[in-house]
């Protein structure tokens, strides 16, 4: 045998440099700093047909026909597919699937699937797609929710009156006592522009479908492949036993891909037409029309609050230009209510949400799903009050916060709560003290500071799917090679998942981190999960690895036990050993309780689960369930700016944010995620939006797209914040979509020191300031005049 | 996935060699640095029959000091005319244009003459073929008609390169080669106000370089708004020469880009000429630039906001320069 | 139609039968198999596809793939030598500047390009070196952090 020498003294674990709380580089950083790491579009696919889409250009229509006979005529066309042939529709919410992957009788938008074609070549696909000829019926179309809103008009979806998907009334603690109580009551109206999620690898999906077994295998950019597995089983009617769907590295996702998308059905239905692989390589522009990302929103907002900054009540109606289908939509209008509470001690909420539908490309779900343009409404009214009264921004949202351990009026417990601490760090770190208001101006530069709060779920108590499964499930796998293999089905798609699990379990074994290998997304070998959404990963499959590791722990405890002749109560664990505690000269290696520990039973796999316990699931009342969570990240950020006056530019000089992520496993990966949230909340602020014409997208392009350059980009310090969540995996929580949502209101704060001018729509973009400050030249000419 | 249409490539090594290339194929078309031309290309915005890549001609990548002159052959890319010494020290304004296009690596490929003969752009104009299709196309590309002004004979997109404004502030000179020889002539006569025909080039002539004087006695200098810091295309883009002697202002040209379907030279700025530049002088630029300005609605920015910042720009860096220039 | 091509890829010369149409990054993508060189946007936006050809950072997506004959193109696949990564490639590892890691390969070799002009950049030049290159995970702190780290200048933030 060529094993290594097992006669190596151990000593008891000192804490591995890779278990929790190390700054450990990504386990799958490697592969991605070499150009190693396969995305889907980096697959092998030789031979595959190309795949291509046709796609909408009436933005609603009755779709009478559609006539691919010259398109089947074209030499090298191995298959056309139209809405004839799926039947089914989807969704990602099982009450609301009203989606078919290729329009079925009606268009609803710019760029929806009418056909796609499968060729052996790009060109071939291409002249296929222009043979395809479309009979319609143009329909009056709307592309604002005040339009579609209308007393008499088209339906969108017939079961839909006044085209609105879902209306949302609910109250919570007494509000009219509320206001009735408060010193200062304002209203204020907010809007915020769409914006996409704008992951950096465009869309791309492989399916290959074997005729003779009848069995389908999809390979996309998910994020969630149990979805997607499903969807597919149920629009091509196939046992899901039948599928299996790999999910490669994946780069970005940000809530583009939380739900199942058409494209991963389309390709599935190509590969089955012509009975062999089909690549369906998107190109950027249709990443943009297939869309999902933050909804056009209204928002009229109402706080009372005391003389000394207490709020009494909050009313807020929310509306939200949904697009074509249903998709996310209803969680997208249920959480912009329920999280205006968790963050701090408010009394009594009344909301009224409503979700419109309009002939735009479906929104869904985006980073800070639901929470942030209502959190920037929130926040940039609380501030305008608190000047009104006096009260430093800081001040007054110390005034409300939370003790934890608490329970909201909507029923959202708060377990954990370090938003006073994030708030004593930002207000030190900015010199927020000595310097808010003190700024000044510079010639044509405008100085400002703004800060906000925000917060965000650890995973939604509620699973999508009610299936009576653990809301995560992950296993262990050992084998005569004494290596661990980590099987999880979490959706790595570049937050780091798969290293926070791999630290975990490091963590509890104590082995060294190089016996452990994960393997992920794959149906076939890894466990279902319910995926990268509404930042659950790290608290509910970290929690499940931890039960998963424990569990390892025990079967390899009592090997240790057998071989040393010692009752488990007398093994000393030393991770990659055991020795009897009262005897430390007395070892086993590792390899050697794997021996053991497989003897009679063979490879050993071992589960471990996690399930959200009842109580956590929300309140009995009506609405008391959205929202619910076992555990709320906090964050705090001061943001300082320079705005040149005459141009109406904005540059973000530096960024504080504070996150109380419970614990941070990897505190290296915590500020990365909450460099990116804020910089994403900097684009959605200051320069991103959809912009449509009749309902045809221009801003389909990085050009007319505005995601920020690194020159755009400012050095944001991140402070963490350490609460210890009794329920969270070593005490940790969500941190990367959190703090996304403070940044507008921020900013708001901060462009109105530097200019005079408070804006209330979203992005707050050089024309406008610049329009701003046109008005406010004139005014003061105007003033000089009339003296 | 990134299927281009068919088309024949062709390397000359020399400009002579390029001209006859393209006299032999009319439907070809002279690619240098590709940063406009190939997107372009991808889009279907333009058809070639042949790629005539002038990267293999020597001639065109020199920067020659000529006595008071300094010719920039037309190859040369941005990034080397950023850096290089006698433009960053004595032509600030061109240095700086170079310097603001696109990204560093856009910059490193793209040349000057890539950069003078930029397509022009509109957000109607620059998408993908099936965008286009969907919106029936429009007069600049397979289709009638203007889609920024209904009722427009003409085409409106925007001349968006930098480095034109720079140049043709500080009076430079083209050399254009065509099979009858080379011609020279002022910078701004390259272009015409004709978002379809902005370039005044017969078919098949190539510009060769750009001589431009090297007049200590005028400063200049380039600025742009855009919407990012990096990669866009200039909303507005300004280049201020001025010559102060004595506490009086003798010499003052402005040129803006990206908004008119050409680079425009700024009209009337002799009545501020011969006293110091006072607060009534600035007032007048700004008049003149706005009667020159023509800005429409082919960005996503308001061409109200383009208009307003040229003239802020032009106002600004007058004052810059003046202040300097003690 | 396709013509021979010469040129060297990563050092070693190769001389292939390529489409006179064919863009750099299908020939290095599908010709190849160099599949590093990723492809982000419609073209020329967002520099995912960056390449050093004769050591200057470029676009595959909008350069043809014949205008490099007889250049030396690198792509992010070169830069781990005798089973070595570069020191770029492992401070981004280290410092966490890939999380998706799409827009990694261009954004390094945009690094690479300006750290063999530059050893020694400060913050600002950096940025100014990645300007092209757009990445949707970082808020780009963290690239900036990694070529620092990379040059050996402590993290000035």
């Amino acid at each position: 045998m060529n094993a290594p020498d097992r006669k190596v003294k151990l000593t008891p674990t000192t804490k591995s440099d890779r278990g929790v709380g190390a700054r450990m580089p990504l386990v799958d950083g490697i592969e991605k700093v070499t150009g190693t790491a396969r995305y889907t579009a980096d697959l092998p696919a030789n031979g595959a047909l190309v795949g291509k889409i046709l796609r909408s250009t009436y933005a609603h229509a009755e779709l009478l026909e559609v006539d691919i006979s010259e398109a089947l005529k074209v030499p090298g066309v191995r298959a056309v597919v139209t809405g004839s042939d799926c039947d089914v529709p989807y969704g990602v919410i099982p009450i609301a699937q009203n989606e078919f992957p290729l329009a079925r009788g009606r268009i609803r938008y710019i760029g929806e699937p009418v056909a796609a074609v499968a060729a052996v070549d790009e060109a071939t696909a291409n002249l296929a797609l222009s043979r395809i000829r479309l009979r319609v019926r143009e329909l009056p179309a709307y592309f604002k929710a005040t339009d579609a809103r209308v007393a008499d008009a088209v339906l969108l979806h017939e079961n839909k009156a006044g085209n609105i998907e879902r209306a949302v009334h609910n109250e919570f603690g007494d509000t009219a006592a509320g206001f009735a109580a408060a010193d200062l009551i304002r209203e204020e109206s907010y809007e915020c522009a769409e914006v996409h999620h704008a992951m950096m690898e465009p869309n791309a999906a492989i399916a290959s479908y074997d005729p003779e077994r009848g069995h389908l295998t999809l390979w996309s950019v998910t994020q969630v492949p149990y979805y997607v597995h499903l969807t597919v089983a149920q629009c091509l009617k196939m046992e899901a036993a039948h599928i299996r769907v790999i999910k490669p590295f994946v780069g970005g996702g940000f809530g583009h891909r939380v739900e199942p998308l058409n494209f991963e059905v389309i390709v599935s239905l190509l590969a089955r037409a012509a009975r062999g692989t089909v690549r369906l390589l998107m190109t950027r522009e249709e990443a943009f029309l297939t869309h999902r990302g933050r909804p056009e929103t209204q928002i009229r907002i109402k706080l009372g609050l005391k003389r000394d900054g207490r709020m009494t009540a909050c009313e807020a109606e929310v509306v939200q230009r949904g697009g074509a289908y249903g998709g996310y939509g209803l969680v997208t209008i249920l959480y912009s209510g329920a999280l205006l509470n968790g963050l701090y001690d408010l009394p009594a909420v009344k909301y009224d949400g409503y979700r419109v539908y309009s002939n735009t490309p479906p929104c869904g779900a985006m980073r800070g799903h639901g929470t942030v343009n209502i959190r920037f409404a929130f926040e940039s009214l609380l501030d305008t009050m608190a000047a009104e009264l006096g009260i430093d921004p800081i001040a007054i949202r110390r005034k409300n916060l939370l003790q934890a351990p608490t329970e909201t009026i909507n029923g959202l417990k708060v377990m954990s709560y370090g938003l006073g601490d994030c708030l004593d760090w930002v207000e030190r770190a900015s010199g927020w003290k000595e310097r808010k208001g003190k700024l000044g101006r510079q010639g044509n530069i405008g100085k400002g500071l703004g800060m906000a709060c925000s917060h965000f779920v650890s995973g939604s108590a509620k699973p999508v799917h009610f299936t009576g499964q653990p809301h995560a499930t992950i296993a262990l796998r050992l084998d005569f090679d004494g290596g661990i293999t980590i099987l999880t089905g979490a959706a790595d798609i570049g937050q780091g998942s798969s290293t926070i699990i791999t630290q975990i379990v490091t963590e509890v074994l104590g082995v060294d981190h190089r016996r452990l290998r994960l393997i992920a997304n794959d149906s076939a070998i890894t466990p279902k999960d319910n995926g990268s959404y509404s930042s659950r990963v790290t608290f509910m499959v970290g929690n499940a690895a931890a039960d998963a590791a424990q569990n390892l722990k025990t079967l390899l405890v009592a090997a240790a036990a057998r071989r040393l002749k010692v009752t488990e109560a007398e093994v000393e664990w030393y991770g990659e050993g055991a020795a009897i505690a009262a005897d430390p000269d007395q070892q086993v290696a590792f390899e050697d309780i794997a021996e053991e520990a497989l003897v009679g039973v063979g490879m050993l796999t071992v589960n471990g689960t996690f399930t959200c316990p009842i109580e956590f699931q929300g309140g009995k009342q009506r609405g008391g369930a959205v929202g619910s969570t076992m555990g709320f990240s906090y964050a705090a950020q001061a943001i300082e700016v320079s705005v040149d006056l005459d141009l109406g530019k904005i540059a973000i000089d530096k960024v504080w944010c504070a996150i109380d992520c419970g614990f941070a496993i990897n505190p290296m990966s915590v500020e990365g995620q909450v460099q990116g949230a804020i910089w994403m909340g900097m684009g959605q602020a200051m320069s991103e939006e959809t912009v449509y014409e009749n309902g045809r997208h221009k801003a389909v392009n990085f050009m007319d797209y505005g995601v920020p350059t690194i020159i755009d980009s400012p050095d944001i310090e991140v402070h963490i914040v350490e609460s210890m969540d009794p329920n969270g995996p070593f005490g940790a929580k969500e941190a990367s979509e959190g703090p996304l949502s403070g940044f507008m209101s921020a900013l708001a704060a901060a462009v109105e020191e530097a200019t005079g001018h408070r804006f209330r729509m979203l992005p707050i973009t050089p024309e406008k300031i610049f329009a701003v400050r046109q008005e406010q030249l004139a005014a003061a000419a105007n003033e000089v005049t009339s003296q | 996935m990134n299927a281009l249409p068919e088309f024949h490539y062709l390397r000359p090594a020399t400009a002579a060699d390029a001209v006859r290339m393209h006299a032999a194929s009319p439907a070809s078309h002279y690619i240098a640095g590709g940063t406009d031309l190939m997107p372009n290309l991808r889009r279907g915005l333009v058809t070639i029959g042949a790629a005539i890549d002038l990267g293999g001609v020597k001639e065109l990548g020199e920067i020659v000091e000529q006595g008071n002159t300094l010719r920039i052959g037309s190859g040369v890319s941005l990034a080397q005319i950023a850096a290089h010494p006698v433009v960053q020290a004595r032509l600030p304004a061109v240095a700086q244009a170079a310097l603001g296009v696109a990204g560093p690596t856009h910059r490193a490929a793209a040349t000057l003459g890539g950069n003078l003969c930029l397509d022009t752009r509109c957000n109607y104009y620059n998408q993908s073929e099936a965008w286009r299709a969907g919106n029936n196309y429009c007069m600049k590309r397979d289709g009638e008609g203007c889609r920024v002004a209904k009722k427009s004979k003409r085409c409106y997109a925007a001349f968006s390169g930098d480095v034109a404004p720079a140049l043709i502030a500080l009076g430079a000179e083209v050399e254009i080669l065509g099979t009858e020889g080379v011609r020279r002539q002022p910078l701004l006569e390259l272009y015409r106000d004709d978002g379809m025909k902005w370039l005044t080039l017969a078919p098949g002539e190539l510009l060769v370089a750009v001589q431009v004087s090297l007049d200590d006695a005028w400063v200049s200098a380039y600025e742009k708004v855009r919407m990012r810091g990096a990669i866009d295309f200039p909303l507005a883009g300004v280049a201020v020469a001025l010559r102060r002697e004595k506490g009086v202002l003798t010499g003052l040209r402005i040129a803006c880009t990206g908004v008119a379907s050409q680079p425009i030279a700024i009209d009337g700025l002799d009545a501020v000429l011969g006293r110091p530049l006072d607060a009534a002088a600035l007032a007048t630029i700004s008049e003149q630039a706005d009667l020159a300005n023509r800005s429409m609605k082919t960005t996503l920015v308001d061409a109200l906001y383009r208009r307003g910042v040229s003239l802020v720009l032009a106002k600004r860096l007058t004052q810059r320069l003046w202040d300097a220039a003690v | 139609m396709k013509t021979m091509l010469r040129l060297s890829v990563n050092g070693k010369p190769r001389e292939d039968a390529v489409a006179e149409n064919a863009l750099l990054i299908d020939y290095l993508r599908d010709a190849l198999a160099l599949t590093g060189t990723k492809q982000g946007c419609d073209g020329g936006e967002c520099g995912a596809c960056t390449v050093l050809v004769d050591g200057q950072p470029r676009l595959a997506c909008s350069t043809l793939a014949h205008s490099v004959a007889g250049r030396e193109v690198e792509t992010v696949e070169s830069l781990s030598q005798e089973g070595n990564i570069s020191r770029l490639q492992r401070s981004f590892h280290e410092n966490l500047g890939a999380q998706c890691g799409f827009c990694t390969p261009g954004m390094i070799m945009a690094a690479e390009a300006l750290l063999r002009v530059n050893p020694k950049p400060d913050r600002d030049q950096i940025r100014a070196a990645l300007a092209g290159n757009l990445c949707r995970c970082t808020g780009y702190v963290k690239i900036v952090d990694s070529v620092e780290a990379a040059c050996g200048r402590e993290h000035a933030l």
